[in-house]
C-alpha cells in the first residue's frame, strides 16, 4: 500500500477503561491508522468517583464516569481527526452524548470487557435500586463485517458514517484486537508511574 | 373540651370587667388552667365580713404574658459538587513514518484489494488466533518508546495486512524471533542450528525496511554463505533489493560509498580488505548483522576490530554457537553489540542474568516437538594392522619428541602430534589402508540401496579426496576449500537434483554452516572435530526444518586411539557445561583447553605455552 494512500484512510479511535479495585478507573484511548499502526495514545491517571457521585448519579454513574467524563477527556486530547470511535464497554458509548464522532460498541467483547469487579450500585442505604442497563437508551445492533456492533438509538443516523468508514478500512483493521494493546499499555504506564 | 370552651367564653365576657386572672401552669398549659372568679360573678350570695382581708381580694392578680413565634426556621443548605475535577491525562504520539512503503507488486495489490479484502480479514483472524506481540526490550526506559513497541499490532496481523506474503508460513517460534529482533538495537539470535535464524533475520529486516524505520543494512557472513543469503532474501523478501559487495577494489569502494541497495552483503574476508572504506564514518548503516557471529569471539582479532568499527545504529548477531570454548566467546560478541557490557571476570550466573534480555536461544527439542529425531550411532572401528603399526610408531616417537622439547614445548607441538595420529586413524599413510573407509563403504551400500543420500564430513581435504577415489560407484561430489566459491552452488544443486550423486563429501570448514541439505537422511563424521559445536553445525545441515525423516548420524571412532581419548574429554565437558544457557537450553559443550590437550599425552602445560586452544 502506498504511504500516500494510508494518509487518506480514516483514523479510528479505540476507547476502553480498566478498573482497578484499589485505584479506580484507568482510561485508555488508542488512535490507529487504517493499517492498525498506532498514531496516538492517551491514558488517564486513576479516576475514582466520590461518595456524592456514587449516590447522586445512581445507576447512571458508569455511563457518566466512563463515557462522558473519562471518555470525553481522552477523545478531546486526540490531535488526529478521528472518524470512528470503537469501544468494548457499554457505558463508554455515552461519550457520544458529549462528542460528535460516531461511537460503536463491539458487542461480542462487551460482556468480556466489563469488569468482573462489581461497581457500587447500592447508591442509597435506605433504598434498593432496580437493576437497570448502564445506558438509559436502548441500542441499535447491526453487523459490521464479522463484528456485531451497536450504537445508541438516539444516534442511529451515525450508522451510515460508521459503515462507510469501516468499508474503507475493511481488510486491514481488526476491531477487537486493539483493546488488548490498550490494556497492556495502561499497565505499562501504571508500572512507570510507580 | 366543651367545658373548657364554656369557661373560655365566660372569661372573655369577664375580661372587660377586669375581674379574672389566668394563672400559668407550666406543666399543663391547657388541660387544667385554674380560674378564679368572684362569688357575685357566679351569682352566689356572699357575706362580707370586716376582717381586713377583703381589700386583698379586690386587688388584681399579677399577669404574665408569653409570645410564641409560629414561623419556621430558615434551612441551612450544603452544596455538593458532583462534577469531577479535570482528569490528568498522559499523551503520546508516534511517528507518521510507520507506514508500509510501496513494493514492486503493490500496484497490482491495490487493484486487487477489494477482492482480497475478505481473504485478508480471514487470514488476519486466523493469524490472530496465534498473535505474537512485540515487547519492548528492558533497556528501553522511556515510556513513550516502550509504548511504541507495546502498541504495535501483532506481528501476524502486521504482516497479513501489509501484503508481506511468505512462500511458506513461518513457525510460531520464528514469529517470536522476528518480534524479538524488531524491537532490539542489540541482539543475539542464538537458536540451535536448523531452526531458521536466516528467515527470522530477513523477515525482521524486511519489516523494518518496509516500515521506513531502516534504510541501510549491512549483512556480514562467511564467504561461502554469500550466495546462500542472496538466495534466502529472494525467497523471504523478494521485493527488497540486495547487493553483494564484490569485484575489484575501485568497484567495491563505489559499492560501499553509494546506496546501491537497501541491503548490502559482504563477507568477513572482504571486510578486512576494505577496512579503510568500512570504518569511514561517512559510511553509516542503520543495521549491521553478523552471521556466524562466533567469528568475532576473539576480541583482539582484526576481524572483530574491523567489524566493531563499522558505524551503525543497530547490531544483531546470529550464531548457533554463541559459546564455543568459554564464556569469553560471548564477551567477544557483546563487544560488538554493547561494548563493555560483559567482562571476562563475570560469574556465569551473573552473566546469564545480564544477557537474558539480549539473547534469544531455542533448541529443536523446545520448539519442534514434531521434528523427526536425530539418531546418533557411534561407529567404533579397530585400526587395520597396517594402521596400528604406523599409529604406534608415530605415537611413541611423538611423545618422546615432545618430552625432549622440555621448556620449549608448546601447544602447537602437541597439536601436530594429535593431527598426525588422527590422520593415521583415517588412512594409513604408507598403504592407504583404512578401517573407517571399510566401514563407511559398507554403510553407504545400504544407504544408496535404499535410495537415500548421505553427507560425509572430514576436517581434511586430502582425506576427502581419498574417500572420493574409493566411493566412485556412488557418484560422490566434493564441497570444500579447494572447490571454487562460484562452483559451490552448482555442486549443491547437482547433489540435490541428480539421483546419480548419492554422496557429498564436505569439509567442516566449508560445509558446516549455512547450507540446507535436509533431503539427506544420513550424516557420517569420518573424523571428529575438536569442538562438538562445529560437529553439531555440520549435522544440522541435514537435520533442519523440512527434513522428511529421522537423520542418522554415524560418528566414526577408532578404539584405543587418540580419537577415543578426545571423545571422552569432550563428552565429559558436554555434561559438565551447565551455566550460561542452562535456563533456556541444554548447555553447549566447549572445545578442549590447553590442559586437556596436553593431558592427552600426560604432558604438563608450560606457562609460556598458554594460548587459546581449539
Amino acid at each position: 500500500m502506498l504511504a500516500s494512500d494510508t494518509k487518506l484512510l480514516p483514523a479510528v479511535g479505540f476507547l476502553t477503561v480498566v478498573e482497578h479495585p484499589e485505584h479506580g478507573f484507568f482510561g485508555g484511548f488508542l488512535v490507529l491508522n487504517a493499517m492498525a499502526r498506532p498514531l496516538e495514545f492517551h491514558c488517564t491517571a486513576p479516576v475514582r468517583p466520590n461518595r456524592a457521585q456514587e449516590i447522586l448519579y445512581g445507576t447512571t454513574l458508569r455511563p457518566f464516569l466512563i463515557g462522558e467524563h473519562i471518555g470525553n477527556a481522552l477523545v478531546q486530547k486526540a490531535k488526529t481527526k478521528i472518524q470512528l470511535i470503537c469501544t468494548d464497554l457499554e457505558p463508554a458509548i455515552a461519550v457520544r452524548n458529549v462528542n460528535s464522532t460516531p461511537v460503536i460498541l463491539l458487542c461480542s467483547n462487551s460482556e468480556e470487557g466489563e469488569s468482573s469487579t462489581p461497581v457500587p450500585r447500592a447508591l442509597r442505604v435506605d433504598e434498593r435500586h432496580p437493576e437497570v442497563p448502564a445506558t438509559s437508551r436502548p441500542l441499535v445492533r447491526f453487523q459490521l463485517g464479522t463484528h456485531e456492533v451497536a450504537i445508541p438509538d438516539a444516534y442511529e443516523a451515525d450508522r451510515t458514517a460508521v459503515e462507510k468508514c469501516f468499508k474503507v478500512c475493511d481488510g486491514t483493521l481488526d476491531l477487537t484486537e486493539p483493546f488488548e494493546r490498550i490494556r497492556e499499555a495502561i499497565e505499562e504506564a501504571q508500572k512507570s508511574a510507580r | 373540651m366543651k367545658r373548657l370552651k364554656k369557661h373560655r367564653n365566660q372569661l372573655a365576657d369577664q375580661r372587660s370587667a377586669g375581674s379574672f386572672a389566668v394563672m400559668k401552669n407550666q406543666n399543663r398549659p391547657f388541660a387544667t388552667v385554674p380560674i378564679h372568679l368572684s362569688a357575685s360573678e357566679l351569682g352566689f350570695r356572699v357575706n362580707n365580713f370586716s376582717t381586713g382581708l377583703q381589700t386583698a381580694l379586690g386587688r388584681l392578680p399579677k399577669t404574665e404574658v408569653e409570645s410564641a413565634d409560629l414561623a419556621l426556621f430558615a434551612p441551612r443548605t450544603v452544596s455538593v459538587n458532583v462534577r469531577s475535577s479535570a482528569i490528568k491525562i498522559g499523551s503520546f504520539t508516534f511517528p507518521e513514518s510507520a507506514e508500509f512503503l510501496q513494493d514492486a507488486d503493490s500496484k497490482s495489490c491495490r487493484d486487487d484489494k477489494k477482492s482480497q479484502g475478505t481473504q485478508q480479514v480471514a487470514a488476519a483472524s486466523k493469524l490472530a488466533e496465534r498473535s505474537t506481540r512485540i515487547k519492548p526490550p528492558n533497556d528501553v526506559v522511556k515510556l513513550q518508546d516502550r509504548l511504541y513497541y507495546l502498541l504495535q499490532p501483532p506481528l501476524e496481523s502486521l504482516l497479513a495486512t501489509n501484503s508481506l506474503q511468505f512462500q511458506f508460513q513461518p513457525f510460531p517460534y520464528q514469529y517470536e524471533g522476528v518480534a524479538f529482533l524488531f524491537s532490539r538495537y542489540s541482539a543475539i539470535l542464538a537458536d540451535e542450528m536448523g531452526l531458521g535464524k536466516t528467515i527470522q533475520a530477513i523477515t525482521a529486516i524486511r519489516i523494518l525496511l518496509r516500515s521506513g524505520e531502516m534504510r541501510r543494512v549491512l549483512m556480514i557472513c562467511p564467504k561461502p554463505l554469500v550466495t546462500n543469503w542472496q538466495r534466502e532474501f529472494k525467497i523471504w523478501a523478494p521485493e527488497i533489493p540486495v547487493a553483494v559487495i564484490e569485484g575489484d577494489q575501485s568497484k567495491r569502494r563505489w559499492q560501499w560509498e553509494n546506496p546501491i541497495a537497501p541491503v548490502k552483503i559482504a563477507n568477513y574476508e572482504l571486510l578486512m580488505r576494505d577496512r579503510c572504506c568500512v570504518v569511514d564514518k561517512q559510511i553509516d548503516f542503520d543495521l549491521v548483522v553478523l552471521d556466524e557471529a562466533q567469528r568475532i569471539k576473539n576480541r583482539n582479532s582484526t576481524t572483530s576490530q574491523v567489524v566493531r568499527a563499522v558505524s551503525r545504529k543497530r547490531s544483531w548477531a546470529l550464531t548457533g554457537t554463541p559459546i564455543e570454548n568459554s564464556p569469553d566467546d560471548l564477551v567477544g560478541i557483546f563487544e560488538f553489540l554493547s561494548p563493555g557490557y560483559l567482562n571476562s571476570d563475570m560469574q556465569p550466573r551473573k552473566m546469564a542474568g545480564a544477557i537474558r534480555d539480549y539473547v534469544l536461544r531455542r533448541t529443536k527439542d523446545q520448539v519442534l516437538s514434531d521434528m523427526p529425531p536425530k539418531l546418533f550411532r557411534d561407529a567404533e572401528v579397530t585400526l587395520t594392522p597396517e594402521q596400528w603399526s604406523s599409529y604406534e610408531t608415530a605415537e611413541n616417537e611423538g611423545v618422546i619428541n615432545l618430552a625432549d622439547l622440555g621448556a620449549e614445548l608448546t601447544i602447537q607441538h602437541v597439536f601436530e602430534l594429535v593431527l598426525r595420529l588422527k590422520q593415521i586413524c583415517n588412512f594409513d599413510p604408507a598403504t592407504g589402508a583404512s578401517a573407517k573407509m571399510e566401514r563407511l563403504e559398507a554403510d553407504l551400500e545400504e544407504v544408496v540401496a535404499s535410495g537415500k543420500k548421505a553427507i560425509v564430513f572430514s576436517q581434511w581435504v586430502r582425506t576427502l579426496e581419498k574417500i572420493h577415489e574409493r566411493l566412485q560407484r556412488f557418484g560422490p561430489l566434493q564441497y570444500h576449500g579447494k572447490v571454487p566459491s562460484k562452483h559451490r552452488d552448482r555442486v549443491i544443486e547437482r547433489f540435490k537434483e541428480d539421483p546419480c550423486h548419492s554422496v557429498i563429501l564436505m569439509s567442516y570448514g566449508a560445509g558446516s554452516v549455512g547450507l540446507n541439505l535436509q533431503f539427506c537422511e544420513y550424516v557420517f563424521l569420518f573424523d571428529r572435530w575438536w569442538n562438538p559445536a562445529v560437529e553439531d553445525q555440520a549435522i544440522n545441515r541435514a537435520h533442519r526444518i523440512g527434513v522428511a525423516g529421522p537423520v542418522t548420524v554415524s560418528r566414526m571412532l577408532v578404539r584405543d586411539t587418540i580419537e577415543e581419548r578426545i571423545n571422552q574429554v569432550l563428552e565429559e565437558k558436554r555434561e559438565m557445561f551447565a551455566s550460561i544457557f542452562s535456563e533456556n537450553a541444554p548447555p553447549r559443550s566447549s572445545g578442549m583447553s590447553q590442559e586437556e590437550i596436553f593431558g592427552l599425552f600426560d604432558l604438563q602445560i608450560q606457562k609460556s605455552s598458554q594460548t587459546n586452544a581449539a
